[in-house]
């Protein structure tokens, strides 16, 4: 079973309260702990961030998909101005770099498809609660 | 749709002490900067910031506290920490940030 939650936001800082809100839905319907959606949620917000700061000459909006895969989420950004590779590049130490990195399982900041960054946090235990 | 950010500012003997509320990010941290650096550059007192009704914090922020600790010292002044929640201590742990303020 594979289900996916996309959602478009403007490069606008006002809105990464929504992804954040977005990711927390998410996480929660998964199943992850409270902790762990608050992690999920930082992470979330920290790409968010970077996308807003950089901005898009070409692009309005990015995307963000979130994919349900077991006991697996998935989280990938993603956005019609191709020239929004490798993100935190010129900023590989920092702190939002840092806390990503920390926060979730798996992390690849310079995808070799289409994509943005993707990113994946495992629930551990038991599959998804149908009955949430 | 989100927390706003709020203060509350009380004044003691030989510190300053501002309460935060609410959720510190991209959108919000000039309205931090601009209290923070505020307050360092307006008084000669040590800053205290209680912690105990913020939600969240993310990279802005932290560099926000960090931008107005490196103005403090320049004052010849301390801040200190306080009442942290476990997700925001966290993310001080993560980043080594724990180490660089004074945590109460």
């Amino acid at each position: 079973m594979s289900d996916s939650i996309k959602l478009i936001l403007p490069f606008k800082a006002e809105y990464v309260s929504v992804a954040r809100l977005t990711a927390s839905g998410v996480a929660n319907r998964v199943g992850f702990d409270i902790e762990t959606i608050e992690d999920i949620k930082v992470a979330v917000s920290e790409v968010c961030n970077k996308l807003v700061l950089l901005g898009s000459k070409v692009a309005d909006c990015y995307r963000i998909i979130f994919n349900i895969e077991n006991n697996r989420l998935c989280i990938t950004f993603d956005c019609e101005d191709k020239s929004l590779k490798c993100i935190f590049n010129d900023d590989i130490e920092g702190l939002g770099v840092s806390i990503i990195t920390a926060l979730m399982d798996s992390v690849d900041l310079c995808t070799d498809d289409e994509y943005i960054l993707s990113m994946s946090k495992v629930l551990e235990g038991n599959f998804i609660n149908e009955s949430k | 749709m989100t927390s706003e950010l709020a203060f509350r500012e009380e004044k003691t003997d030989d510190s300053i002490k501002v309460f935060l509320s609410g959720e510190v990010d991209i959108y919000t941290s000039q309205k931090l900067k601009d209290k923070l650096y505020g307050i360092i550059d307006s008084t000669e007192n040590d800053l205290r910031i209680d912690c105990s009704e913020l939600n969240y914090i993310d990279s802005t922020g932290l560099g926000i506290f960090v931008g107005t600790l490196k103005r403090a010292k320049q004052h010849g002044k301390k801040i200190y920490l306080s009442n942290l929640k476990d997700n925001i201590r966290k993310l001080f742990v993560i980043t080594g940030l724990d180490r660089v303020f004074i945590m109460e």
